[in-house]
């Protein structure tokens, strides 16, 4: 029934991947550029955080007590370099250092530690120097706050005899309840970890449907323009195995892409990720959050009748237009159907969106799989099932809709044109 | 007696525009047959349907008997049709797009092996079949393509206008080619031209459509001694009232 499918489909493969518009913009840039992306970040978190420690902090001692000298102590232990000044004032000492290369300069009151000694709160005085420079300006004073805090947090706990709980009498230890079962782990630590998860599925999901709809899209639209398609169309192969053929081929090169994606990604995710240190382990699967393999199953059934569904989509609507440019355009439209369930669901549950919204976001196939991604994690397989069989139907009427432009002259006929006519010259 | 191709009174209209008025005509197998007529005749159009690409307003018509809108997955198993602007698949190599087009024709492996060398010896393309198709200029494309439509000797080939755009040179090269393989495989052709100096070279008879209507039919030599002309360009302009 299908015969000469592989033969379209490898065909098809092969005129895709070997187009420099595909090959370039679709799989060797998104390759490239995250990486490069994550290297450039990585850099300019390693010059930012070297640049820091190169730029010298001033102290001004204007105490000359022994908790001034503790304090100093603490700062030169850490990473920052501190030089001591001498200014009386604060006039002073803005004039001498809006020339230098100093980022912050602590200004120690005269009386700090006699008020340490005496169970009064000591000011420190923090400056921050502003050049302009950008937010790189504000790791300086951070840094000094950060070793202020540090300095008297430890003497506080000194003061109550290294006794927490006069510090903290009350504090609140953060469980989850997680499928029915309590577990120790805090709902902020839990809800990260999912919502990476969150976002990147639906920002994925999003990727591939785009990606596919341009090729499905420049593979029929190009066969017009080629003017390779009158002769396909009279060859001894059913029209619908045309269409298939199509349909496969657009999903091997978008999945290519896709891939190469992923890759550059990851490594630019593993670039962000990696000056910040791991707060928690937590292993998902020993709180029943990890996706079980009925679960990828029933996820990835969704993702492909969806990735089907714009296919189809795609194909219908490029087969009415007469060249790439004008299918691209008109299937650049659909973009927009695919980015609303992705903005909606990215940070907000369906079930608590008002009846027309959730109506709305229902009826877009695309909804489905990023769904039916959350259901799963809660073993909610109704949910994900009843999305399958609705996207399912949606992806066969598209198809045999498609199926009937491929069957009928319109396919030679119809011609959508989505450039602007250029205006007839007055003779 | 059975034709290659009976077409009987066959209409077709595209909206307000009536692009055939009832064609009648009859293509012998294993002959030439050449329909003539300036740009708008309704050349392409009658090619078009008899190729299963378009339907007809009204009419009928067959390839072998088959009938092009009820058993069109028959006809399209006898004929080979070279649209008038056609491209290959720029991506692919020559040899690629042979294959490509042959596997359609043939599961064989022999078969198709033999098919794609008929095609590179038709073509005359040599080393350059290795090289991508959008590198090949438009005579070389061309005669990719013709090589393409001859190569599994199909029982129709229908050729819309086959020296479209070419130099002297190519167009000479295609003309060869196509008299020499029907004369050599018994191929039935039904070409389209509005060259009607190849027309005369190539067809054993030749039909003149002027307006979507035929205004002549016959042998060119026939048609030239019936209205006294020494070619069929003189032929066209006594029917369609221009002399």
């Amino acid at each position: 029934m299908l015969e000469g499918l592989g033969n379209i489909v490898v065909k098809e493969v092969k005129e895709l991947i070997r187009d420099p518009k595909i090959l370039i913009g679709m799989i060797i840039v998104p390759a490239i550029l995250f990486p490069f992306m994550g290297l450039a970040i990585r850099f300019a978190t390693q010059t930012a955080a070297e640049s820091i420690r190169a730029m010298p902090v001033g102290v001004i001692d204007q105490d000359k007590g022994a908790y001034a000298q503790a304090l100093f102590d603490v700062f030169s232990g850490s990473n920052l370099t501190m030089i001591k000044l001498e200014a009386t004032n604060v006039e002073q000492i803005a004039r001498d250092v809006q020339g230098s290369n100093m980022t912050a300069v602590v200004v120690i009151p005269e009386g700090f530690s006699p008020n340490i000694t005496n169970d009064k709160q000591a000011k420190v005085y923090v400056y921050g120097v502003f050049r302009g420079a950008g937010v790189a300006e504000t790791a300086g004073p951070s840094a000094v706050v950060s070793v202020v805090n540090l300095f008297s947090k430890s003497l506080a706990l000194s003061k109550v005899g290294n006794n927490t709980a006069i510090l903290d009498p009350a504090y609140p230890s953060q469980q989850s309840i997680v499928k029915g079962k309590a577990v120790n782990v805090s709902p902020s630590v839990l809800s990260t970890l999912v919502m990476m998860q969150y976002i990147g599925l639906p920002v994925g999901i999003t990727v591939l449907i785009i990606f596919s709809m341009q090729i499905a899209a420049t593979s029929v639209a190009s066969e017009k323009e080629e003017k390779t398609l009158e002769t396909m169309l009279t060859m001894p192969v059913g029209r619908f195995t045309i269409l298939l053929g199509k349909l496969s081929g657009s999903v091997i090169a978008a999945a290519v892409g896709a891939l190469a994606m992923v890759i550059g990604l990851n490594y630019y995710m593993s670039s962000l990720t990696f000056a910040i240190p791991t707060q928690a382990s937590v292993d998902l699967a020993n709180i029943g959050l990890a996706p079980t393999l009925p679960a990828y199953l029933v996820l990835g059934a969704s993702l492909f009748v969806s990735l089907l569904s714009a296919l189809a989509l795609a194909i219908a609507v490029s087969s009415l237009t007469e060249d790439v440019r004008s299918a691209q355009a008109v299937v650049g439209y659909f973009y927009f159907i695919t980015f609303i369930p992705m903005i909606f669901l990215m940070y907000t549950d369906i079930s608590v969106m008002p009846l027309a919204l959730r109506l709305v976001l229902l009826a877009i196939p695309y909804t489905h799989p990023m769904l039916a991604a959350r259901a799963v994690f809660t073993g909610d397989y109704t949910t994900a099932v009843l999305g399958i069989i609705y996207v399912t139907a949606f992806t066969l009427v598209t198809l045999y809709l498609a199926a009937r432009i491929f069957t009928t002259e319109k396919i030679l006929t119809m011609k959508l044109r989505f450039r602007r006519q250029k205006p007839k010259r007055e003779e | 007696m059975v034709h290659a191709v009976e077409v009987d009174s066959l209409v077709k209209r595209f909206g307000e525009i009536l692009a055939i008025d009832g064609l009648n005509f009859r293509v012998e197998e294993g002959r030439i047959y050449g329909l003539i007529g300036p740009n708008g005749a309704g050349k392409t159009t009658a090619l078009r349907i008899i190729s299963t690409l378009i339907l007809p307003t009204a009419g009928s018509a067959t390839v072998f008997s088959h009938n092009v809108i009820r058993e069109a997955s028959e006809v399209r198993k006898l004929i080979s049709y070279l649209p008038e602007e056609a491209g290959a698949y720029k991506n692919l190599s020559g040899y690629e797009y042979l294959q490509f087009m042959g596997k359609f024709n043939s599961d064989d492996k022999r078969d198709l092996k033999a098919m794609v060398e008929d095609a590179a010896a038709i073509s005359g393309l040599d080393e350059r079949l290795r090289d991508r198709v959008k590198t090949y200029s438009k005579g070389m494309k061309r005669r990719l393509l013709v090589a393409r439509a001859l190569m599994h000797k199909p029982k129709l080939a229908v050729l819309d206008e086959p020296t479209s755009g070419l130099d002297v040179l190519h167009a000479f090269h295609v003309r060869g080619i196509i008299k020499q393989y029907v004369e050599k495989h018994d191929v039935t052709v039904l070409l389209s031209s509005h060259n009607m100096l190849e027309v005369e070279y190539l067809c054993d008879q030749v039909a003149l459509i002027n307006k979507g209507k035929i205004v002549a039919e016959g042998a060119p030599a026939e048609l030239k001694a019936m209205y006294k002309a020494s070619n069929l360009e003189q032929v066209f302009a006594e029917v369609a009232g221009l002399a």
